[in-house]
């Protein structure tokens, strides 16, 4: 299987490098984080398919991502948005099989920060989430493969 | 089976047939995305049939559905196993009242049907909705709104008195000064405590010509600026609006290409007037800043009504009035609308909306008192709705961004028109009526003890209810 595995900093600069390339998310972002601090952390917690939590940061701003780390906290004094989900629905949502603006609204993902300013780009989220599995990745085995 | 229809015929005076006899289009409604069969059906002739057959219902633990035009989306209209009134038998126009300004219809007569009759006198109800093929008990039954409800409220504000048979088979008169309770719970009620047999509507005297001013915005924000301009300055009759798309190409969605649209508000303002007193064009649209005015049109004020038509014939010509009609339709804060707006246009694909459109209308809070049709606070609302028709094996890949528009629209603090397509988990339903859900609860408990009423919707079941303890 090809691919990067996920959670390590090559994955992360992979994902800035997505973001940065697409054009869809060039255009749908284009307001995302302008007059207000766009910087997501996307905290990928526990459940069996992961052991140790995750957090990705990522620096958004006017259809760019400036920078991408797997960074330690649960939290992140630059990010002006938090969310929370655990890392199955993560990979649900990664994989398309749902929707992240879905998870949000049903409360399955736990949203830190203004979640109005969020649903109300929908679009530029989609598309970040869309370059976000765009990424060839190499999930955690889950359990019974380990 | 035909035991019971036999037994049910003895007492009805209208036909009654068993599954087998059900016509095909009443297995279904508008929203095409619903099918069941009921065990009878029932086409009263009177007041005293529907008694007979809810009371029948009771007898033998039978649930009982209402249908008029069948144009609700959802598990509305349809009886799965049950009775099914269908009250299009009940067509009669009693009486028209030219000095009270009233009008006494049965509940199944069409609102076009009854403003052919009126027509020569002059009159009009004060609030009609787009499509007249639907009648009087089904929209009372879930509001009504059209282009004048700005001014006017719902149609379900416009009802003098009503004939209402409640789910314990008692036939009561009630208005908004008699059995107050019943009579607020069946306006927007869902046809949940009981079946309307008889309304009295306030109706009004109409000018005979109307002027219509094709408005045209490209943007959303000073449309709705120009829209609440034009229902505060108190020149307008009706006013109507729309999202239109203009298809610019392809661009990634999600990763998939989909055609894309220029969003474009087209605004109509219509204004009535007599003969020979020309409205003064100038004066009315001052004040207005539209992109463009596309045209000014003199229409009969009974054609005005009727505008519509011509675009549900091609429409029905075009075949996707057959198609699944899952219209998702809101009543908005003014201060979020915009935020809807630019929320789910840009990805809105036009394609979806071929034989559908998305309506976008102004309305005055204060303009309806009515209990159950839930609104957000505030003095201005928008009315927002996506309204497609879509094939139906595109149905299920339509769903979830219909379902995501809806829960979008209640984040932002919108409230759902409960004749479209809604499904709604049990606590939404609770978020939905808020406060009005406990007496929503209790009303449907004393009118309708025993939940036979238009179950498979609103999930009221008053047994259950009953045996909670009391807080």
């Amino acid at each position: 299987m090809s691919g990067i595995p996920f959670g390590t900093p090559e994955w992360a600069a992979a994902l800035r490098d997505e973001v940065n390339r697409s054009s869809e998310y060039r255009n749908a972002a284009s307001r995302w984080g302008v007059g207000f601090n766009g910087n997501i952390l996307l905290a990928f917690e526990v459940d069996p398919a992961l052991p140790d939590p995750l957090y990705l940061f990522v620096a958004l701003s006017a259809g760019r991502c400036d920078r991408a780390e797997f960074t330690r906290g649960p939290s992140h004094p630059e990010a002006g948005f938090t969310l929370r989900a655990p890392f199955s629905l993560w990979r649900e949502i990664l994989e398309r099989r749902t929707m992240a603006a879905a998870a949000i609204l049903t409360g399955k993902m736990r949203v830190e920060g203004d979640k109005m300013t969020l649903l109300k780009q929908a679009g530029a989220n989609r598309a970040l989430i869309h370059c976000t599995g765009s990424v060839p990745t190499i999930f955690p085995a889950p359990p019974s493969a380990r | 089976m035909s035991g019971l229809r036999d037994k049910l015929k003895r007492t009805i005076e209208g036909a009654v047939r068993d599954a087998g006899e059900v016509p095909e289009e009443l297995t279904t409604n508008f929203g095409h995305i619903f099918r069941s069969t009921p065990r009878i059906l029932v086409e009263p002739r009177s007041a005293d049939d529907v008694a007979a057959a809810i009371r029948f219902a009771r007898e033998e633990g039978l649930t009982v559905a209402t249908r008029g035009a069948g144009h609700s989306q959802s598990h509305l209209g349809l009886s799965d196993g049950g009775i099914l009134l269908a009250m299009g038998s009940l067509d009669r126009i009693l009486g028209i009242d030219r000095d009270r300004l009233t009008a006494d219809v049965e509940g199944g007569v069409l609102w076009g049907d009854l403003l052919a009759r009126l027509k020569p006198l002059g009159l009009a109800p004060p609030v009609l909705t787009n499509n007249l093929n639907v009648t009087v008990g089904g929209t009372l039954s879930v509001a009504g709104i059209g282009v004048a409800s700005f001014r006017y409220g719902t149609q379900g504000d416009q009802v003098g008195e009503l004939d209402v048979v409640t789910g314990s088979g008692e036939t009561v008169t009630c208005s908004w000064e008699r059995n107050t309770d019943l009579f607020e719970s069946v306006i927007a009620g869902l046809g949940q405590t009981g079946v309307i047999t008889r309304a009295r509507l306030k109706l009004r005297r109409v000018k005979p010509m109307t002027r219509t001013y094709y408005l045209l915005y490209d943007d959303g924000r000073r449309f709705l600026d120009d829209a609440r301009t034009a229902m505060d300055s108190g020149r307008w009759d009706h006013l109507e609006s729309w999202a239109s798309p203009s298809p610019q190409g392809t661009k990634p969605v999600g990763g998939r290409r989909q055609i894309f649209a220029r969003w474009f508000f087209p605004f109509h303002t219509t204004v009535e007037f007599d003969e020979g007193a020309l409205p003064d064009d100038k004066a009315l649209l001052s004040g207005l800043r539209p992109y463009e005015t596309l045209y000014v049109d003199d229409l009969p004020t009974y054609e005005f009504f009727g505008r519509l038509e011509p675009v549900f014939d091609l429409w029905k010509r075009g075949g996707t009035w057959e198609h699944v009609h899952a219209w998702t339709e809101c009543v908005m804060p003014w201060e979020t609308a915009p935020d809807l707006l630019e929320a789910i246009l840009p990805d809105l694909p036009p394609s979806i909306l071929v034989g559908g459109h998305v309506l976008l209308w102004p309305a005055k809070g204060a303009t309806s008192r009515s209990r159950y049709f839930m609104r957000p606070p505030g003095e201005n609302l928008v009315g927002f709705g996506i309204l497609p028709a879509i094939p139906p094996r595109y149905w299920e890949e339509a769903k979830p961004m219909l379902d995501m528009a809806s829960r979008l629209a209640i984040a932002m603090g919108g409230k759902r028109y409960l004749s479209g397509y809604v499904e709604f988990t049990a606590e939404e339903w609770r978020e939905h009526f808020g406060p009005m859900w406990e007496p929503l609860v209790a009303a449907k408990r004393r009118y309708d003890p025993d939940a036979i009423l238009n179950p498979g919707f609103v999930p009221l079941d008053a047994r259950r209810a009953a045996a909670e303890p009391s807080r």
